[in-house]
């Protein structure tokens, strides 16, 4: 019990130790009762301490849309038939394209919004989930700005879906020249849909839920060599 | 209060009219304090509704390719991949850039112009977690930048000119930002909040007349 009161100051308390809960939904805080389920009071939303299953969730939701990432990039995601002749071409294809017509600002826009941020919303969510596995130390605050960074950007990826979308209907003069989609933009768009929902699935509550537990692990270690 | 992102108790403070309250240890938002959000949201809200229409059914542009032309409203652009059967995408284009920003300016029109005319109902709970839940599958800006992609890789092979439905999609898209980003979320949650203990005192007093 002493261990309580040295502890150094920078030692914060949580909700969950507490004993509360708080809504999500509406932020309000409500009395925690273990093995219940419960509703908010106030606006009717489930009240969980933190999200049920999130890191299983989280893990299973990033494997697949690393699997998928792979047909994404290597299939066809556009299919460009000008004056009866077949023009497919892949997500880097389309990129390449854009610079060999000089417009190096869209073609930088077109990569960044279908690999860069895609790749690097599943690696961070990657070392993130990898970090608390093997109690690596990140620090915090770099782990939460870059799963807000990650939740921010992610939405972006959906720029090459709406363009396929877009050319397929303009571009449909019979003879001249038709506009297809590929089997890539499938995969892609499952991609994008599975990193957003994996962020979702991911309670960043339990970033310190780690750090408290070995702090006051140290705290009480540190007690007993005294 | 309890913060939302890392789970920190914190004490209750008096916050000032105008500033908010972060997390000293995450630094999350967890309290802004800002009144008469609401009748400011309402008006984006309508005025976006009034895009809408246009925006969606109009042709956004029109190309011409060797003597012939086509035009293309945001509709048309999921039926066609429809017909082609890539169902993923086309269920997405339709969802990101149309039912879902409908729904969210819907259920904050209802919950605003309630609100503003002093009416509460129940429902207002769940309209108002919806609309908040489905916020990230709203990408009207996205799609905005997708059709500008779109008219830069097209500039090589045809000639592009803007429809009326590209004008009102930008309007929606302006309003729809704004009338998003001017309401306080806290300050509507915080009148339900109000109404429901007024509904809940009203009862009480009730009951209890009756039962004198
Ligand atoms: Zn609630
Ligand atoms: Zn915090």
């Amino acid at each position: 019990m002493a261990s309580r009161e040295t502890t150094n100051n920078n030692h914060y308390r949580s909700g969950k130790e507490a004993g509360l809960v708080l809504c999500i939904e509406c932020h309000t805080i409500h009395q925690y009762i273990p093995h219940m389920a419960m509703r908010c009071s106030r606006c009717g939303a489930q009240l969980h301490q933190r999200k049920p299953n999130s890191l299983n969730r989280t893990w299973a939701l990033l494997i697949t849309s690393i699997i998928l990432f792979i047909p994404a990039n290597m299939l066809t995601i556009m299919n460009v038939i000008y004056f009866g002749q077949d023009d497919p071409s892949t997500i880097i294809g389309g990129v390449i394209l854009l610079i060999q017509l000089g417009s190096y600002s869209v073609a930088f826009v077109v990569f960044a919004a279908s690999i860069l941020v895609p790749l690097f919303k599943m690696v961070g969510i990657l070392m993130i989930l990898l970090s608390l596995k093997y109690n690596i130390n990140l620090s915090d605050s770099q782990r939460i700005t870059m799963f807000r960074y990650i939740d921010f950007i992610g939405r972006w990826s959906m720029l090459d879906i709406f363009v396929i979308s877009i050319l397929a209907a303009l571009v449909n003069i019979s003879g001249i020249a038709v506009i297809t989609a590929g089997s890539a933009a499938t995969a892609f768009g499952a991609v994008v849909v599975l990193t957003i929902m994996a962020a979702n699935s991911f309670d960043t509550r339990l970033l310190w839920d780690y750090k408290q537990s070995t702090d006051n692990f140290l705290n009480s270690n540190n007690e007993q060599i005294k | 209060m309890l913060c939302h992102e890392c789970d920190l108790l914190i004490q209750n403070q008096v916050i000032d009219e105008g500033s908010k309250l972060q997390c000293p240890r995450c630094g999350h938002v967890i309290y802004k304090q800002k009144h008469n959000t609401i009748g400011k949201s309402l008006a984006f809200t309508i005025t976006a509704l009034i895009f809408f229409y246009p925006a969606v059914t109009e042709s956004i542009m029109s190309i011409s390719m060797g003597g012939k032309s086509q035009h293309q409203s945001i509709i048309e652009g999921a039926q066609v991949l429809l017909q082609e059967e890539y169902y993923l995408v086309a269920i997405l284009t339709f969802m990101c850039s149309l039912l879902v920003p409908l729904l969210r300016l819907l259920l904050l029109f209802y919950i605003t112009f309630s609100l503003s005319v002093n009416l509460f109902h129940k429902s207002f709970f769940w309209s108002f977690r919806l609309y908040h839940y489905i916020e990230e599958w709203g990408m009207l800006d996205v799609y905005m930048l997708g059709i500008i992609v779109s008219v830069v890789k097209l500039s090589s092979m045809a000639e592009i000119q803007a429809g009326f439905g590209l004008w009102a999609y930008a309007g929606l898209l302006l309003t729809y930002i704004l009338a998003a980003n001017s309401l306080n979320p806290h300050e509507v949650w915080d009148l339900l909040l109000e109404h429901k203990q007024l509904g809940e005192k009203q009862n009480q007093t009730k009951t209890n007349q009756e039962a004198a």
